[in-house]
């Protein structure tokens, strides 16, 4: 008895491993499935060198000293459009880019069905409701320190630093945030992929780059020596987001 | 004869022996009473109790379901001093459910190494009505509204990362998470969704004024006269049943502003020097009074309103010509402010200190 019962078990097994093995080695294109899209983002500095933390750099457009210690913002809501003008929409897409962990991130984008993609959309900052709806998980905990206590709402953006030029004792301190009203800094982003389109067909492969410029926090607000912390919304956290934000541009895709 | 006395006496045993049974019968079932007393019948009253001339409550309760064993971590963590840096002060340090869920009566509570802040331990009962919190309104969701008073330096001045490792850390916080939520992971969200389960727990609805309202008593005279001027002269702002309306208002207390309240959370200058208006609910046992602690006693409340309003451009209009009351009127409004305790919350089995 025991016997028969191991057998029909391993023969049980053994079916299933043909099955999956089947589904695994045979080269057809199939025409459903999903895929993983990596998005990344590359941080640059004066257009051309690449952005870093801990590292002296000079901002081209006040000619302030900078060093870095901490640049890390929220990505959420992100998007692909189709080539049938129907959209994909990444289910429960926070994710909170620290730049400690090296300063082009990455967002895994799971589960992406099978077919041609025109278009990326995606918020910087996250989105009201997830201002005023209690308690979250994931990368909107409270723990990870980019939540107002007194205050509440999402600090969307934190950069910090050393700087000889700041107003503030040596150092800058910057904590942007806001999603309602006139402070509202909570942005939607959308890159055409000018003319091509990213084909996810299961090769694992597919990647989306953007860029952005962190100097561009300062474009309109000035040197740090007019203003070196902000921590709290308002017409100043709104300037130097809008700022930034503005500077993300679409670079290219691979498959 | 000998036979009979025998016969008697074997009578007599047998009675006793019945009357024995009987008592230790009744010993038994009074036994079991009184345990269910002690154990069953507060289960029982267990549960969020709106009445009926309430609002409906404003916190979303499809978002957390009211959860015994979730209740039962929050209420463990209310209590629990480790929450703070030192592990000196509880969330009940400065909610004291022996005072109304206020502070200990002192215009400014200790926190951690005896710091103290700038305003006044207010009484958290009833916050499922609540929209916003703190004087100035600043936290829109009760389920983050602990995180202030937790990180803030002169308070518990602990960061919400410590707390996870130290009741990651803790054999009593294994099991209370694992029997609330399933696993002994402990995060954030789940400290807070059930520090908020304990909080909605907190209403107060059994003063005398409710059992008032319920048909189940009578205001004295007295009472009643302070009702109708409380209704005439107060309610406009300390609205029933609640006795606020969440508003903002400069109540006059000051012609320049060391804490400027509200503003400090909008920016709009016509907020300066406005505070949240409290409740007025257990108002009597909640001394002292006003955002920073400044009025020791409710008649110098009453006659602030009466002589001491200070105008500025943010003064509540209705404060223009202050509130005029003779000393019989604050007399009779004292009579109705005492009909506000409720001595139910001071000793409810289910808000007090959990024994370990």
């Amino acid at each position: 008895m025991k016997n028969t019962f191991k057998l029909g078990v391993t023969a049980l097994v053994l079916t299933i491993a043909v099955a999956c093995k089947k589904e695994k080695i045979e080269p057809t294109t199939p025409t459903t499935g999903t895929d993983v899209v990596t998005l990344k983002i590359e941080h640059t500095w004066q257009d051309s060198l690449e952005f870093a933390l801990n590292t002296d750099l000079v901002n081209p457009l006040t000619g302030d000293s900078l060093n870095f210690t901490t640049f890390k913002y929220y990505i959420s809501n992100i998007r692909l459009k189709k080539n049938d003008g129907t959209w994909w929409t990444q289910p429960n897409s926070y994710f909170l880019l620290d730049l400690a962990n090296g300063t082009t991130p990455s967002v895994q984008l799971t589960g992406v069905p099978y077919g041609e993609y025109t278009d990326v959309e995606y918020v910087l900052g996250v989105d009201s409701t997830r201002n005023v709806s209690g308690a979250q998980d994931g990368a909107l905990s409270p723990s990870l320190g980019m939540f107002w206590s007194w205050n509440s709402g999402y600090i969307m953006l934190k950069a910090e630093g050393l700087s000889p030029d700041a107003s503030m004792g040596g150092s800058f301190a910057y904590h942007l945030g806001g999603f309602s009203g006139s402070n509202n800094v909570v942005t939607t982003k959308s890159h055409t992929f000018v003319g091509n389109s990213l084909s996810v067909t299961g090769n694992g492969n597919c990647q989306i780059h953007l860029s952005a410029a962190p100097q561009t926090l300062w474009q309109t607000a000035g040197s740090v020596s007019m203003n070196s912390m902000i921590h709290m919304p308002g017409s100043g956290a709104k300037t130097m987001a809008d700022d930034f934000y503005g500077s993300f541009e679409f670079e290219h895709i691979h498959e | 004869m000998i036979s009979t006395d025998h016969l008697n006496l074997s009578t007599s045993m047998n009675k006793l022996k019945t009357i024995s049974k009987l008592l230790v019968v009744l010993a038994a079932s009074s036994l079991v009473l009184s345990c269910r007393k002690a154990i069953v019948e507060p289960y029982k009253k267990w549960g969020f109790n709106s009445p009926d001339y309430f609002p409906a409550p404003v916190y979303n309760f499809e978002n957390n379901k009211q959860d015994f064993k979730k209740f039962t971590l929050g209420r463990a963590l209310f209590y629990d001093p480790l929450l703070s840096s030192d592990g000196t002060v509880s969330c009940a340090s400065c909610h004291a459910n022996s005072h109304a869920f206020a502070g200990h009566n002192t215009a400014l509570s200790p926190g951690v190494n005896n710091l103290v802040g700038t305003r006044n331990s207010p009484s958290i009962v009833n916050l499922a009505w609540s929209p916003s919190f703190m004087w100035d309104g600043g936290i829109n969701h009760i389920e983050v509204m602990p995180i202030a008073p937790l990180t803030n330096p002169v308070e518990m001045n602990e960061s919400l990362a410590n707390i996870i490792l130290k009741l990651k850390a803790s054999e009593r916080y294994k099991k209370l998470f694992r029997e609330a939520y399933g696993t002994e992971e402990v995060t954030d969200q789940r400290i807070l969704k059930s520090l908020a389960q304990f909080m909605m727990m907190i209403v107060s609805n059994n003063s005398k004024y409710d059992q008032m309202k319920r048909g189940e008593v009578s205001f004295t005279a007295t009472e009643q006269q302070g009702y109708s001027l409380f209704q005439q002269k107060c309610s406009q702002c300390h609205t029933e049943p609640l006795f606020t309306d969440y508003s903002f208002r400069n109540n006059g207390l000051d012609l320049t502003f060391s804490d400027q309240g509200r503003y400090l959370i909008t920016q709009q200058s016509n907020d300066l020097g406005k505070f949240k208006v409290p409740t007025l609910r257990n108002v009597l046992m909640t001394y002292p009074y006003m955002h920073d602690g400044r009025f020791y006693t409710i008649n110098q409340v009453l006659e602030h309103y009466n002589t001491g309003v200070k105008h500025t451009s943010t003064l509540d209009p209705l404060l223009d010509n202050g509130i005029p009351l003779t000393a019989s009127e604050k007399t009779q409004i004292i009579a109705f402010l005492r009909t506000l305790n409720d001595d139910n919350i001071l000793t409810d089995y289910w808000l007090s200190e959990p024994k370990e």
